[in-house]
C-alpha cells in the first residue's frame, strides 16, 4: 500500500520550509544521506556532506563531524533514534533523527539552541526587566510607606518628647508652687502663733492680776493689738482663697475720689506719724471727681501699697502719694486715673521685684528681718487691679526707694456740680509745690474764684501788702503749713501784723493738724483745709467764709434768711437730745416745735393747718411710735401737705437703716451727732 | 476742775464737742443735764424686767446722747450693747451691760466732780 502525500503538506507540517521563520527545521533523508526533502540553507545533495560542510564552515575539527556522521549512520542502520548536539563555534544545534515508519527514510529535526536561547533569553530578559521593574515599584512603595511611617514615628517621638518636657516643667512648677505654699504655711503658722501666743499669754497674765486694773488694761491693749494683727492676716488669707477659687468680684458703686483720698490719708496718717516719716499728697488735673468703682477694693489697693511704703521706709524718709487724671482711651465716658506711691525707703532687689506679685512671696533676708504680714498683699493688689482692667507697675532699686504706679480706666459718674460756685473772690495760694499751686488755681477758677499763687511765705507777705495798698485786698489766703524758710504759721503771723484787715487765712496740710491747732489759731489762722485739694474740698472748705465779714468761722453759721421763721417739727424722745438740737437749730431762727414721740408728732402734724409746718426732723427710735411708723402714718394722711419733707436723724448710720428710712417715705437721713451744717443743707434743699 | 479735764476724766473728746456746740457754756449746760437723763435708769429697769426691746431703745438713746456730747468711752460701750440687743437678748449683752455701767459711773463721777468744783451742787 502506498500513501500519497503532497510534498508541500509534509513540508508545512514538519516545518520543512524556512519561510515561516521558525527556528526548528527538518529534513527527510534516505539511508545514504541524500535528501528526500530539504529545507533552509541545505544545498548539498547529502545530509552527511552538509554536516561535514557545516563543521568545516565553522572551522571545527573534521573528526568530530566524521564521528557524528558515523554515529548517525550506525543509528540509521539499526533503525534507532539518534539524538546529539552539534557544536560549532558559538552555535549549538540539537539534532534528532528518527526513522519514519514503514519507509527507509529518516526524519532529521534540527533545533538550533541559539535561536531558542535567544528567544528564551529575550523572554528571560523581558521577564527580568518586568521583575526588576515590579521589584522597583514594590520597593519604592515600601520605601514610601517606610518614610511615612518613619516620619510619623519621629513626630510621635518629638511630641512625646515635648509632652515630657512640658510635664517636667509643669511638675517643676507644681513642686515650686507647692514649696512656696508649704513655706508660706510654715511662715503663716509662725506668724499666727506669735499673736496667738501673745493673746493666750496676756490673758493668763490678766487673770493672775485681776485686782490690778492697770495691769489688766495693759494686757487688754496688747490682746486687742494682737487680735487686730491676727485679723489682718486672716483677712489676707481669705481674700487669697477667694481669688484662687475665682470668687472675688467687684461691687461697682459711685465713688468720690476725694472721699477715698481723704479716707486713706486719715487712715495712714497715724502710722506715718509714728515712724516720723514725711508724707506728701499731691493731686492735680482732676476733671471727674466721681467715678464708678469698687471703693472698698480701691481702698485696699492704696492701703496695701501705702502700708508697705510705711513699713519699708526708715524714720525721717519720705513718702509721696499722687493722683492725677487724663483722658481715657476707652472713650468719653471714661477717665484714666494715675495713682502713684513713691518712697525713699530700702527698695528691693531685682529678683524680688520680678516676683513681687507672685503668691506667697516676701523678701526674706537680713534686710527685711522683721517682716509682718502674709506676703499676700501685693498679689491681692495685683489681682484687684487686673480685675478692674488696670495696670500696676513697680520700679525700685535697693537702698534708693520704690515707686508703684497704677493706671485705671474708670467710668465717670454723672453728677451735677451746678451749685459749686463761690463768690468772685480774689485769693492767694501759697505752697512750695508749683504744680499744686497751678492745679489749685485751676480748680478755684472752675468754681468762680480768681487766685494768685506764690511759692514761699516771704513773697506772700509782700503780695498781701501790695494788694492792701492798692485797696484790692485778698478775700481769702490759703497757706501751706510746711514752707521753706518761713512756715505757714509764721507767715500768717506776719500778715496779721502788717495789715489788720481780718482776711480769713486757712492752712492747707496733709498732716493731722490737731497738734498745731492751738498754735495756728493763736497766730491768727481761721481754719484748715486738708490736702488733697479737690475741687469739692476747696468748695466745702471755703463755703463757710462766703457770708463772712469777720474772720471768725465760729460765728459763721449761715443765718439764711430763707430758713428764718420756718416751722419745723422735731420728733425726739430724749430731753437732752432735744435741748441740744434746739440750741443748735436756734441759730437758724427757726420756729422749732417739739414732739416727744412719733405718735405726738403725727397728732401735731394732723392737727395743724395745711402748709403750717415746713419740714419734720424725725428721730427713729422713740417709744410709743417709732420714727419709721410715724413717717408712714404721715405719708398716709389725706392732706395736701402729706408730702412734707421728713429728715431722719439717728445714731445708726448703717446702709440698711438709711434704706429703711427712704422705704418709709422719708426724704433724707442725717447721722447723729447733730451737725448743724448738714441739717441746714438738708433743710435748704427740701424747703425750697 | 475745768470742763476740759472733766472730759479727760470721762474719756470724751472735748475738741469735738466744742467744735459742734461752739461755746463752753453750752457744753457745760448739756453735760450737767446728762445727770438728769433717765435713759440709764430705763436701761437698768428694762433689763431687769427682761423687756429687751425697751432695753435696746434705752441703750440706743444713751448712745445718741453720748454722740451729741462726744462722750466717746460711754458711746463705745453703749454702742456695742445696742448692737448686742438689736435683735433681742444675746449672751454678750450681760458683759457689755457691766461695761456700760462702769463707763456710766465713770462719766457721772467726773461730771459730779465738775459740779462740786463749780459750786453747782
Amino acid at each position: 500500500m502506498a500513501a500519497v502525500l503532497p510534498v508541500d503538506y509534509i513540508s508545512q507540517t514538519l516545518s520543512l520550509n524556512e519561510s515561516d521563520n521558525s527556528f526548528v527545521y527538518s529534513h527527510i533523508i534516505r539511508l545514504d544521506g541524500s535528501f528526500v526533502i530539504r529545507t533552509g540553507d541545505a544545498y548539498r545533495d547529502s545530509y552527511f556532506d552538509r554536516i561535514q560542510g557545516l563543521f568545516e564552515d565553522f572551522g571545527e575539527d573534521k573528526k568530530i563531524a566524521q564521528q557524528h556522521i558515523s554515529d548517525l549512520q550506525a543509528a540509521m542502520a539499526s533503525h534507532q533514534v539518534y539524538s546529539s548536539v552539534f557544536e560549532f563555534g558559538d552555535e549549538r544545534r540539537h539534532v534528532y533523527c528518527t526513522p519514519l515508519a514503514y519507509s527507509e527514510w529518516y526524519l532529521v529535526t534540527v533545533m538550533p539552541y541559539n535561536s531558542l536561547n535567544q528567544s528564551v533569553n529575550r523572554l528571560n530578559r523581558e521577564w527580568g526587566y518586568m521583575t526588576f521593574f515590579s521589584c522597583g515599584v514594590v520597593l519604592l512603595a515600601l520605601l514610601l510607606i517606610f518614610a511615612r511611617y518613619f516620619r510619623l514615628t519621629w513626630q510621635q517621638i518629638n511630641d512625646l518628647e515635648a509632652a515630657k518636657e512640658e510635664a517636667i516643667l509643669a511638675k517643676e512648677e507644681a513642686v515650686h508652687a507647692n514649696k512656696a505654699k508649704s513655706e508660706f504655711l510654715s511662715n503663716m503658722s509662725h506668724d499666727i502663733r506669735t499673736p496667738m501666743n501673745a493673746i493666750v499669754g496676756m490673758t493668763a497674765i490678766a487673770i493672775a492680776n485681776l485686782d490690778n486694773p492697770q495691769q489688766i488694761q495693759n494686757c487688754l491693749k496688747k490682746i486687742s493689738l494682737s487680735g487686730k494683727h491676727l485679723l489682718g492676716l486672716i483677712n489676707d488669707v481669705l481674700d487669697m482663697s477667694k481669688i484662687e477659687s475665682g470668687k472675688m468680684s467687684l461691687n461697682m458703686d459711685l465713688v468720690s475720689l476725694r472721699e477715698v483720698m481723704d479716707g486713706i490719708v486719715s487712715i495712714i496718717q497715724p502710722q506715718i506719724k509714728m515712724k516720723k516719716q514725711q508724707f506728701d499728697v499731691f493731686i492735680h488735673d482732676i476733671s471727674a471727681e466721681n467715678v464708678c468703682c469698687d471703693s472698698v477694693r480701691l481702698n485696699q489697693i492704696l492701703l496695701n501699697i501705702l502700708s508697705n511704703a510705711v513699713k519699708f521706709t526708715p524714720e525721717g524718709e519720705s513718702i509721696h502719694l499722687s493722683l492725677f487724671e487724663e483722658l481715657s482711651p476707652k472713650g468719653n465716658h471714661f477717665i484714666r486715673i494715675h495713682l502713684s506711691v513713691k518712697d525713699t525707703g530700702i527698695g528691693m532687689s531685682e529678683e524680688f521685684k520680678n516676683k513681687i506679685f507672685d503668691s506667697f512671696s516676701r523678701e526674706d533676708n537680713t534686710r527685711v528681718h522683721k517682716t509682718e504680714g502674709t506676703g499676700l498683699g501685693m498679689t491681692i493688689t495685683k489681682y484687684i487691679v487686673d480685675a478692674m482692667g488696670g495696670t500696676i507697675e513697680v520700679e525700685s532699686s535697693q537702698g534708693e526707694g520704690t515707686e508703684f504706679r497704677i493706671i485705671l480706666d474708670l467710668e465717670k459718674a454723672e453728677i451735677l456740680e451746678e451749685d459749686m460756685v463761690l463768690p468772685q473772690w480774689n485769693m492767694l495760694v501759697v505752697d512750695d509745690d508749683e504744680q499744686l499751686c497751678s492745679s489749685a488755681v485751676a480748680s478755684l477758677k472752675s468754681i468762680g474764684v480768681k487766685a494768685d499763687w506764690t511759692l514761699d511765705g516771704e513773697t506772700a507777705v509782700q503780695m498781701v501788702e501790695e494788694h492792701h495798698k492798692k485797696h484790692n485786698d485778698y478775700q481769702v489766703i490759703l497757706l501751706d503749713w510746711k514752707l521753706p524758710g518761713m512756715d505757714g504759721i509764721q507767715t500768717a503771723k506776719e500778715i496779721r501784723q502788717k495789715i489788720h484787715h481780718d482776711v480769713p487765712i486757712l492752712l492747707i496740710s496733709a498732716y493731722d493738724w490737731s497738734e498745731i491747732e492751738e498754735e495756728a489759731r493763736s497766730a491768727g489762722i481761721n481754719g484748715f483745709i486738708a490736702k488733697p485739694l479737690f475741687k469739692s474740698t476747696l468748695f466745702y472748705g471755703l463755703k463757710p467764709y462766703t457770708d463772712l465779714t469777720s474772720g471768725q468761722p465760729e460765728h459763721a453759721a449761715q443765718t439764711r434768711t430763707d430758713l428764718k421763721g420756718r416751722h419745723i417739727l422735731l420728733a425726739e424722745d430724749n430731753d437732752l437730745n432735744w435741748e441740744i438740737a434746739n440750741e443748735l437749730l436756734s441759730e437758724l431762727n427757726l420756729n422749732l416745735e417739739w414732739a416727744e414721740n412719733g405718735k405726738i408728732c403725727v397728732d401735731k402734724f394732723s392737727q395743724s393747718s395745711v402748709g403750717f409746718y415746713d419740714a419734720i426732723i424725725m428721730d427713729l427710735r422713740m417709744p410709743v411710735m417709732t420714727g419709721y411708723e410715724a413717717a408712714v402714718a404721715i405719708r398716709n394722711l389725706k392732706r395736701a401737705d402729706a408730702d412734707i419733707p421728713i429728715i431722719a436723724m439717728t445714731a445708726d448710720a448703717f446702709a440698711e437703716d438709711i434704706q429703711h428710712c427712704l422705704d418709709c417715705g422719708m426724704n433724707a437721713h442725717a447721722a447723729k451727732p447733730i451737725d448743724i451744717r448738714e441739717i441746714t443743707r438738708l433743710l435748704e434743699k427740701f424747703c425750697n | 476742775m475745768s470742763l476740759q479735764s472733766c472730759y479727760r476724766e470721762l474719756e470724751g473728746d472735748y475738741n469735738d464737742v466744742i467744735g459742734r456746740l461752739r461755746t463752753e457754756r453750752l457744753v457745760q449746760k448739756f453735760v450737767f443735764k446728762f445727770l438728769d437723763d433717765p435713759s440709764f435708769d430705763l436701761l437698768c429697769r428694762s433689763l431687769e424686767a427682761k423687756d429687751y426691746d425697751e432695753a435696746f431703745r434705752a441703750s440706743h438713746t444713751i448712745k445718741g446722747v453720748c454722740q451729741n456730747l462726744s462722750f466717746n468711752k460711754l458711746f463705745q460701750s453703749s454702742n456695742q450693747l445696742t448692737e448686742a440687743l438689736r435683735s433681742g437678748w444675746t449672751p454678750e449683752a450681760e458683759g457689755l451691760f457691766a461695761q456700760v455701767t462702769a463707763d456710766y459711773n465713770q462719766t457721772v463721777t467726773a461730771i459730779k466732780a465738775l459740779q462740786v468744783e463749780n459750786g453747782v451742787v
